[in-house]
């Protein structure tokens, strides 16, 4: 069966795609490389990972305000994230996803959730579906 | 979150895209604090212009601002630029940082957002007591609602901006009375004695309140340069939007948690903001940009003397601060130095200009520099600043 996430709908849309999954907070001024969508924070578990297309799943965003416009710039490069999960928004992210038009949904336990999972994130309802034969082999916790 | 007719329409578009998602940033903002309406700001005050700082990020969003038409609603003031377009020659930068922050500045212009490039706009225009705003630039907030009793939240560029176009911003946090109380009373037993140890007792605060709002007792002047310094500092090292430093005894103030600060606390702090103790190539007063009164402070230090050669002497304040103080400003640059304005060393390109270490009074530069401009600093006095730059 379908594994169902309830959360919070931040930003409207609904979309499916593979998730990328993060323990550690994200910020997207300094963190990413605005021109590839590649994590170049030094020592973050995303380091050399493409945000580009995925469900992006992080605890929450930190860092300047000016993160927001970095996610308009991606998204505007087709290079942004499909879609974002978070545990807490935070206002940085938060503006990022409603002006690049990125579907989001918070106040989800994002360890459910592992790097290659295709999920179903639906921003109006705020669930996150994670699909059944589709999930990576990694077992319930 | 309740919106009226007139917002409803922005929200569905009807005004267009530019004001459709300016409305949006403050209704999703509103809901992720539980505001229940949008309140009408007197300014906007916003941060994200320095080239430097924010790169090429900002620029695509701007520009698809600027070609849907968006202008603001309300008097709106920018943060400092990457470098003062009088002072070309000293800056010495690639031609294409030059132009990039040049379009930065007329998108913001195009918007009817007046490129003051500052960040103390209260000296240009002072918002008055319990009016609401939505500034950006952290020093500024605090500076607005401690010493002005002017009500802002602790805005970021892009929310400052969508404020600015709306003319209102979300009723949540410190547009609310009840969340403008103190919650800690901080008794200052360490005395500090001067603009950079009140910085530095602002640092120390930032890092162990981080968001709380106190009462300051026992600092030995309440003199606006003092506090600009330390209220700057607490923004920069902690979360803190508001301090008092008074405050009436009552009931509640007597069941506050309190917090001592002693002076070997200070003493730490003060030696944490320098990273070396060798010539700077630059000496660097005014973070946050200096206000009349410091002009003609250092002019008053200055006189007379020459700035030691092979040493650059930046003092950093707005266009209409220089214009207000020119015969201090005269005094200065007669002496050597140099009065910059629209930008400061937190925000332009020191390494690029060859400039490796810094001295300041400013424990918010002190603070920041060595990460974001890879600098080594020396952290002082006014008088001790000034004493290093003259030749004598």
């Amino acid at each position: 069966m379908d594994a169902v996430l309830k959360g919070r709908p931040i930003v409207h849309g609904r979309i499916k795609g593979k998730a990328l999954v993060s323990t550690k907070p994200l910020s997207f001024l300094g963190g990413i490389d605005p021109e590839t969508g590649i994590v170049i924070e030094k020592g973050h578990d995303l380091q050399g990972e493409s945000v580009s297309n995925v469900v992006l799943c992080f605890p929450y965003g930190h860092g300047s305000t000016v993160g927001s416009y970095v996610l308009y710039s991606l998204a505007k490069k087709k290079k942004g994230p499909k879609a974002i999960i978070n545990e807490f928004a935070d206002p940085v992210v938060v503006v990022g996803a409603v002006i690049a038009e990125v579907p989001m949904v918070d106040q989800i336990d994002i360890s459910q959730i592992h790097t290659g999972d295709t999920v179903e994130v639906d921003g109006e309802t705020g669930t996150v579906k994670i699909l059944e034969g589709q999930r990576r082999n990694v077992s319930y916790k | 979150m309740y919106l009226t007719s007139e917002e409803e329409r922005i929200y569905e578009g009807e005004e267009g895209w530019a004001y459709q998602t300016a409305m949006r940033i403050l209704v999703k903002l509103g809901d992720l604090f539980e505001a229940k309406r949008l309140i009408p700001i007197t300014s906007a005050h916003i941060s994200g212009v320095s080239y430097k700082t924010v790169g090429d990020a900002p620029i695509e969003f701007l520009e698809a601002l600027f070609n849907a038409g968006a202008e603001s609603k309300v008097e709106s003031t920018v943060n400092p630029a990457g470098f003062d377009l009088s002072y070309m020659k000293e800056f010495r930068l690639p031609q294409s940082f030059q132009e990039k922050q040049i379009r930065i500045l007329k998108l913001y212009e195009g918007m009817r957002i007046n490129p003051v490039l500052t960040c103390t706009p209260y000296y240009i225009k002072k918002p008055r007591p319990e009016t609401h705003l939505a500034w950006a630039e952290s020093s500024a907030v605090v500076y607005a609602n401690s010493l002005l009793n002017a009500w802002t939240n602790r805005e970021g560029g892009p929310s400052a901006l969508a404020a600015a176009l709306i003319g209102k911003t979300p009723d949540y946090g410190l547009h609310r009375p009840e969340n403008r109380k103190a919650n800690v009373v901080v008794k200052v037993e360490a005395t500090p004695t001067n603009e950079a140890e009140f910085g530095a007792l602002g640092a120390f605060l930032g890092k162990v309140l981080k968001d709380k709002t106190p009462i300051i007792e026992g600092l030995p002047s309440n003199e606006e340069a003092l506090l600009k310094q330390m209220g700057a500092a607490m923004a920069s090292t902690g979360m803190t939007t508001i301090f008092y430093t008074s405050f009436p005894r009552s009931q509640e103030y007597e069941r506050l948690e309190t917090l001592s600060v002693e002076r070997r606390e200070l003493d730490e702090m003060i030696d944490s903001l320098s990273t070396t103790d060798e010539e700077p190539q630059l000496v660097f007063i005014g973070c946050p940009h200096c206000s009349f009164n410091e002009l003609k402070k250092i002019a008053q230090q200055i006189k007379n003397k020459k700035v030691k050669d092979g040493i650059k002497f930046w003092i950093c304040t707005s266009r209409h601060i220089r214009r207000k103080a020119r015969k201090y400003v005269n005094l200065i640059e007669a002496a050597g130095g140099k009065v910059i304005c629209d930008t400061c060393a937190v925000v332009t390109w020191l390494r690029e200009m060859g400039v490796e270490t810094i001295m300041t009074n400013s424990a918010k530069t002190a603070y920041y520099a060595p990460n974001l401009s890879k600098v080594d600093v020396r952290f002082a006095s006014l008088t001790d600043c000034i004493r290093e730059a003259r030749a004598d």
